[in-house]
């Protein structure tokens, strides 16, 4: 053994290079405030072995990143882990390159002859940044996607080249395939390779001069090897542990996939750059342009960075560099704080932050569905999903009149300004939430007047009241009249029957599924009004109504609005396009068609919204349609509570604690 | 690092060879402590990320094949295509394909021969046990015959040389409803004797 290693040591002189490597001097002592260096080393190690076994699993196109890394996040074994570790050991690198900064300044390590090695460990921190700036685009999401849409943009207000510089880097003038390959490049090729080359010449130029001890005479000397290494390898495991802790417990984050087409008003840079983000919102930086506040004042903050090394040869330089570098620390802890206690103060911050992480949880269900994920890449998922683009047309179409459960579809409630304050907003129409469940054909036939209270609100333009076609017409009168009855203890079977009926109409899914004994019950309670005990108005003297399933039509001719298919798929599309209609609330109608408004698509979703036609992941609420309490319960003369299709209360709580 | 050890003195390294080697006999033992924990911390460090990224690249071993929802029959084509002296006649398999995150409905995933003989058909994969190139067809050779490395097949599949380890693969093949082509497609390992669905 011996031999062969003196063979291979003649041949290579290794166990010199070695030896070099090992033995370097440590006048006064190992000491723990030596350990940053080998952290930062040890991170980049770290990023490099994830690096290249998460590059095995990445697909850089716009419609592969995000699905490849769904895929790494969520399908391979362990891919969570090694993303996660990559994830926060990037954070951890720029930490530790601030301690590593700031302590090379305290113990003055920059100054002569060390100036070009400080001049170095600017570079190396310059290729760190744009590592971190480069991977951040990479999954592809909503969040990387908008937050690099402002690093590129701040290229863009790069003078003179600007527009070129920003095509460039993009690849084109928009975002797009050639985006990611040449961020991928970048992030996985040209920077790591250019910082292994600035970190050897950082290294050798460091032990060229050796380290940079405040107090030689501390202890006696000894040598990195192994006084030294057993306090960097301690340390490199404290933060190794760290970055586990964090990759484990929270891991690494992936919103929806970049969709141009749906605004992230959440969109925020990684918490690094938070305060250059916030430094770029002040007015008085904002007045002289993108250039001045991102390109011009970081640039000559970095220019005195680079230029304390000539500054320390002054009288006073050095304490000149501590202040600077206090303020600089100082004022970046401040912008992020900043920052932060804004967006959390901020309502509209809260709200599009709560939307992101419902998208990013929808289309992770989506995405795992048994169908996968189409050709056109997870995007496409979310936009033809009724569960996530149904509310959203529900708050633009609908909630300026309706609302959905108490709110505008999405969660929130419907505000208006009101002499530049914003106050809750009027409702002027039902409440849509349990549209066409048991419990809203329960409220029509026994608290219509509750049901349809909010029409009260609506005005013409004379400021009349108009609402009372409805809370004092037909419907409103059969409810008064004969809900006593309905509400008997002895019909309780009745009025589910009548109820099962109706809503049998529909033919959407209902839990507990609908009970075919009592839908013939309920056909013919619609057609004599007999209940069990006594006899109420039927239904078919003024409703149309072609039963389900059914050759001829039940009744025909009736004077209010027909009931074949109530609150189906097809019956909602044809009420929303126009519910002037003769079949529909014909003259007596008040509100808008929206066959216009809306397209056909918009139509569609939110109708397959309102029915709950949508995936319905396994283990996720049961059908919202019919979160309902069982009909013979809601006797009281209140419209009954909806449970469900309410914002989770921990996504709300979750926006807030970040 | 090259650069400075060029550098550096020879004498430099000697010395501290030396210093290295002079230790006093009563820190022997604290070094040694010193060294296996040093040593023992560092590998600890480097061998948790390089195993969950070994794990993490080991992901297409772990990975079942999941079962099929049918009877792994697949309609090919019609009797009435294929011609009814036994001329063997290529046919696309189209299937729904999952492929890592994707799902791509109805695609080829390969391709068969067909022969009728009779009410039967006879069906092979085109893939040659060899080395996996598409066998062809050859009416002047009456055989299919690869033209990566010349294997040659008789019309039932049987090797005619020594290049193929195995005969051509055959499918099971099944006539349903009087006319509708059926066959449970399988592809096979190649390069070996035996014959070992993948």
């Amino acid at each position: 053994m011996r031999r062969l290693i003196d063979w291979a040591d003649h041949r290579t002189g290794f166990r010199g290079i070695m030896h070099e490597a090992l033995y370097e001097r440590i006048p006064g002592g190992a000491r723990w405030r030596y350990v940053w260096g080998s952290t930062l080393v040890f991170t980049f190690v770290l990023q490099m072995i994830t690096g290249t076994f998460l590059w095995m699993a990445y697909s850089p196109s716009t419609r592969t990143a995000w699905e490849s890394v769904f895929y790494i996040q969520n399908e391979m074994q362990y891919g969570n882990v090694v993303r996660g570790i990559h994830h926060y050991a990037a954070q951890a690198m720029i930490v530790l390159m601030a301690l590593h900064l700031m302590q090379v300044i305290i113990d003055g390590a920059y100054k002569a002859p060390r100036e070009f090695n400080f001049w170095i460990g600017l570079i190396l921190l310059q290729i760190v940044l744009g590592l971190a700036l480069t991977g951040y685009l990479l999954p592809w999401d909503q969040k990387g996607y908008y937050a690099t849409q402002v690093a590129t943009k701040i290229a863009g207000a790069t003078p003179l080249i600007g527009a070129q510089l920003q095509t460039l880097i993009q690849g084109g003038t928009e975002y797009g395939h050639h985006t990611l390959t040449r961020f991928f490049a970048m992030h996985a090729g040209v920077l790591p390779a250019a910082l292994i080359g600035f970190l050897v010449l950082h290294i050798a130029a460091f032990r060229k001069h050796g380290i940079t001890t405040p107090d030689p005479n501390r202890g006696p000397e000894s040598k990195f090897w192994p006084d030294q290494i057993l306090k960097d390898a301690v340390a490199c495991l404290a933060v190794l542990a760290v970055i586990m802790t964090f990759a484990i417990r929270y891991g690494a984050e992936l919103n929806a996939p970049a969709d141009p087409s749906e605004p992230f008003l959440s969109a925020r840079p990684e918490w690094y750059f938070l305060f250059l983000f916030r430094f770029l919102k002040f007015h008085a930086v904002e007045q002289y342009g993108l250039a001045f506040g991102a390109i011009y004042i970081p640039g000559i903050l970095m220019g005195i960075l680079a230029l304390m090394p000539l500054i320390a040869r002054v009288k006073g330089g050095h304490f000149f560099n501590l202040g600077f570098m206090s303020v600089m620390l100082a004022g970046a802890g401040t912008l992020t704080v900043m920052a932060v206690m804004e967006d959390n103060q901020d309502p509209d911050f809260i709200r599009d932050l709560t939307l992101a992480k419902r998208d990013a949880h929808r289309i992770n269900e989506l995405a795992s569905s048994p169908t996968k994920i189409p050709v056109e890449g997870a995007v496409s998922l979310l936009r033809n999903d009724p569960l996530t683009q149904g509310p959203r047309i529900f708050k633009k179409a609908c909630s300026s009149c309706h609302r959905h459960n108490g709110k505008d579809g999405l969660g929130f409630d419907v505000m208006e300004v009101v002499e530049g304050n914003e106050v809750p907003a009027l409702e002027t129409a039902a409440d849509l939430g349990t549209f066409g469940s048991r419990e809203w054909v329960v409220s029509l036939l026994t608290v219509y007047p509750d049901r349809f209270a909010p029409l009260k609100n609506l005005k013409d333009e004379n400021g009349e009241s108009i609402g009372a076609r409805f809370l004092e017409g037909d419907m409103a009168s059969f409810c008064i009249d004969n809900r006593d009855a309905l509400l008997a203890p002895e019909n309780k079977e009745s009025l589910e029957a009548i109820v099962e009926f109706v809503v049998a109409q529909s033919n959407r899914d209902f839990t507990p599924p609908v009970n075919a004994d009592l839908v013939k019950a309920g056909r013919g309670i619609f057609e004599t009004g007999t209940l069990k005990k006594g006899v109420i108005a039927d239904c078919m003297s003024c409703h149309s109504m072609h039963a389900r399933g059914e050759e001829a039509a039940l009744s025909e001719d009736g004077y209010g609005p027909d009931l074949t298919g109530y609150a189906s798929a097809e019956w909602l599309k044809s009420f929303i396009s126009d519910p002037g209609a003769e079949q529909h609330y014909g003259d007596n109608n008040l509100m808008p068609a929206y066959g216009e408004k809306l397209s056909e698509k918009e139509l569609d979703l939110l109708v397959r919204w309102m029915v709950g036609d949508y995936y319905h992941a396994e283990g996720s609420h049961a059908d919202e349609n019919d979160a309902e309490t069982p009909p013979a319960e809601s006797t009281e003369d209140e419209i009954p509570t909806a449970t469900l299709g309410e914002p989770d209360a921990d996504d709300v709580d979750d926006a807030k604690t970040e | 690092m090259s650069k400075t050890l060029d550098a550096l003195p020879e004498t430099k390294t000697e010395e501290s060879q030396q210093k290295g080697s002079e230790l006093p006999a009563t820190d022997t033992r604290r070094d040694f402590t010193t060294k296996f924990f040093a040593g023992l911390i560092g590998a600890l460090v480097m061998f948790i990320p390089l195993v969950s990224g070994v794990l993490f690249l080991l992901d297409p071993l772990m990975r079942k094949r999941k079962g099929e929802a049918d009877d792994g029959f697949l309609k090919v084509t019609t009797l009435a295509s294929l011609p009814d002296d036994g001329t063997p006649v290529r046919v696309q398999v189209i299937k729904d394909l999952t492929d890592a995150w994707n799902f791509f409905p109805k695609q080829p995933i390969g391709g068969v021969y067909l022969r009728k003989i009779g009410d039967q058909v006879l069906a092979f994969n085109q893939t040659c046990p060899h080395l996996g190139c598409a066998v062809d067809y050859r009416p002047a050779m009456d055989a299919f015959y690869c033209p990566c490395h010349a294997s040659q097949f008789s019309l039932d599949g049987v090797k005619q040389n020594v290049i193929p380890p195995r005969d051509l693969d055959s499918l099971v093949a099944e006539v349903r409803n009087g006319n509708e082509v059926w066959i449970n497609f399988q592809n096979y390992r190649g390069g070996i004797e035996e014959k070992v669905a993948l």
